[in-house]
Order: structure tokens, then sequence, then C-alpha cells
């Protein structure tokens, strides 16, 4: 219950109108938690399934990378993509669910994956460019999904915690002080009439 | 928005990153590591590839931007000893959220 509360009409209607908008809050933050909670479910399976299977292709990429460059001697291989002609970033959108805002990449590219001349390197480690150069776009998926995910978990903890204090800590406290000042209130009102009626018995027995 | 992507992590794996255009840098130091994504995140990178086995020691960096918008910290595999601290972040991301661990075993 709240502490020191007047037990006056006023309180009462204004008790009433809080109580009525923290349940309105509350209907609203559970159907948020809800649907954040169904979204989540629905992408996490996807989000692992993918970075398992990117670990996997990831290192046998890897693995053909330095087997390739072990190939060439460590000096040269360094020498070879000293100078990268390739550029790459990604472009950021912003894209909103369910008021969690999640970032979106979507890669832009420039230049050729492989800055070398074909001489003095081996075919190996144009395969292994070659194959991660396609491949870089799935990470780029992977880092959009897991954070995603991440941003969905917070929100939904925090969304939880709201809900809680709502349900159990603001809308109790709320319905007990209406009771009690309506039973203050009708307290009084007894009390008023009892001394009235003997008000009268008095000014009559004269 | 228009952000660059960057690779943190041993010397061998950055080649690879180096040639697709990716700005690398190779660390040594987990301390180094840890220096490097504060400044890489304050700098404005968006993705951050980290390899794992110095992802697995910064995790209290990484949980530090785990909650921000950007930079998107992607842990890659590395060539040493496998460690399955993505899936672990993973998982605890959803215990936090659902309470239990519906993760399914394969």
């Amino acid at each position: 219950m709240i502490e020191n509360i007047s037990a006056t009409r006023m309180e009462l209607l204004r008790l009433k109108r809080r109580l009525k908008l923290a349940q309105r809050g509350h209907k609203l933050l559970k159907d948020k938690q809800d649907e954040l909670m169904s979204q989540l479910l629905a992408i996490i399976d996807e989000v692992k399934n993918l970075r398992l299977s990117i670990e996997r292709k990831f290192q046998s990429i890897l693995f053909e990378f330095i087997l390739a460059s072990a190939k060439m001697g460590p000096s040269q291989a360094e020498e070879a993509l000293l100078l990268p002609t390739k550029k790459i970033s990604v472009s950021v959108k912003k894209k909103n669910l369910m008021s969690v805002r999640v970032p979106l990449f979507e890669k832009e590219v420039e230049g050729n994956i492989i800055p070398y001349g074909y001489l003095n390197t081996s075919s190996g480690m144009d395969a292994a460019l070659i194959k991660f150069n396609k491949f870089i776009e799935s990470l780029f998926n992977l880092a959009e999904k897991e954070k995603s995910v991440q941003l969905m978990a917070d929100e939904i903890e925090e969304t939880r915690r709201r809900v809680n204090s709502l349900e159990y800590k603001l809308i109790p406290n709320l319905t007990e002080s209406i009771k009690y000042i309506t039973m203050k209130l009708d307290e009084t009102e007894r009390s008023s009439i009892v001394r009235l009626m003997k008000i009268k018995d008095i000014i009559r027995g004269h | 928005m228009k952000t660059k992507i960057a690779a943190i992590g041993e010397n061998d794996i950055m080649l690879i990153f180096k040639a697709i255009g990716v700005d690398v840098f190779p660390v040594s130091e987990v301390d180094e590591a840890a220096v490097k994504i504060k400044h890489l995140a304050a700098e404005g990178y968006g993705i951050i590839f980290v390899t794992e086995t110095i992802a697995a020691k910064l995790d209290f960096i990484i949980k530090e931007y785990s909650d921000k918008f950007l930079p998107s910290i992607v842990v890659i595999p590395g060539l040493g000893k496998r460690n399955d601290y993505a899936i672990q972040r993973l998982r605890s991301a959803i215990i936090k959220a659902v309470g239990v661990d519906v993760i399914t075993e394969q």
C-alpha cells in the first residue's frame, strides 16, 4: 500500500485513474513481450545453424589459404597481399523490430579480389581467395542476425522487468490503496450518520 | 550510413581478411586486443571480426558492446584449438531472455 495517503475523494479519483493507466500499460507491455519472445524463438535455431555451417566453411577455406600461403613462403604471401585492390565496406540500415532497432548490413565492394600478378603465386591461393570472396557475405549475414538476437534478448529482459514490476508491485499497491480509501470514506460516512441521528434524538428530547 | 569493417586476430588469419579489403589489426597479446577493440568501436567500425581464442578471453569487453546498436562483434573460428565461445554467448542470451535453455542440441 502507498504510505502516507490522505483518505479523500480527490485522492481516490486520482488513484483510480492511475490504476486504469497501469493496467493498460501492463497489457501493452505484456503483448510486446509475447511478440518479441515468439520472434526470438523463430530466429534462434536459424542463427545457431547458420553459425555452425559458417564455422565449418570458414575453417576449410582458412585451411586452404594457410596451405597455399605456406607453399609460397610467408614473406612472399605477405608481399602478394600487401596492397589489396579490393575495398569492402557495409552500409547500415536500421530496422525496427517491435521497437528494437536492429542493424541491416549491405555490403559495398570495389575492385578485384586478386591483388597480385599470377607469376609468383600459387593457384591454391587464388582458389581460396575466390571462395572467401563469395563467403564473406554470409559472415555479414551472421553479424546482422547475431546482433539482432543479442538486442532482442536484452529488450525482452527489460520488458519482462517492467511487466513484473507493474503486475506484482504497482497494480496491487494501487488496488490496496483504493480499497483503503473507500473503506475509510465509508466509515466516516457511517459515523457522521450516527452522529446526526444522535443529535436529532437529543434535540427531540428537549 | 556507411561503416568500415575490421578484423582482430592472429597474423596468419588476418592475411585472408586483408586480401578482401577489410582493415586488419594483427595482435598477439590479449591486452593489446582489448585496447584495440575499444579503439575501433569508438572510431565507428560497424563490424569487428574477432578470433575465437581472443574473444574467449575478452568476454567482458564483448559483453559491453552486446547491447549497443553498433558495432556488431562477430566471433570467427581460429586456427588453434576450438572452443564454442560463440555458441555459449548465443545460449546465454537466450537464457537471459527466455529463462530456460531452448537451443536444441544436435
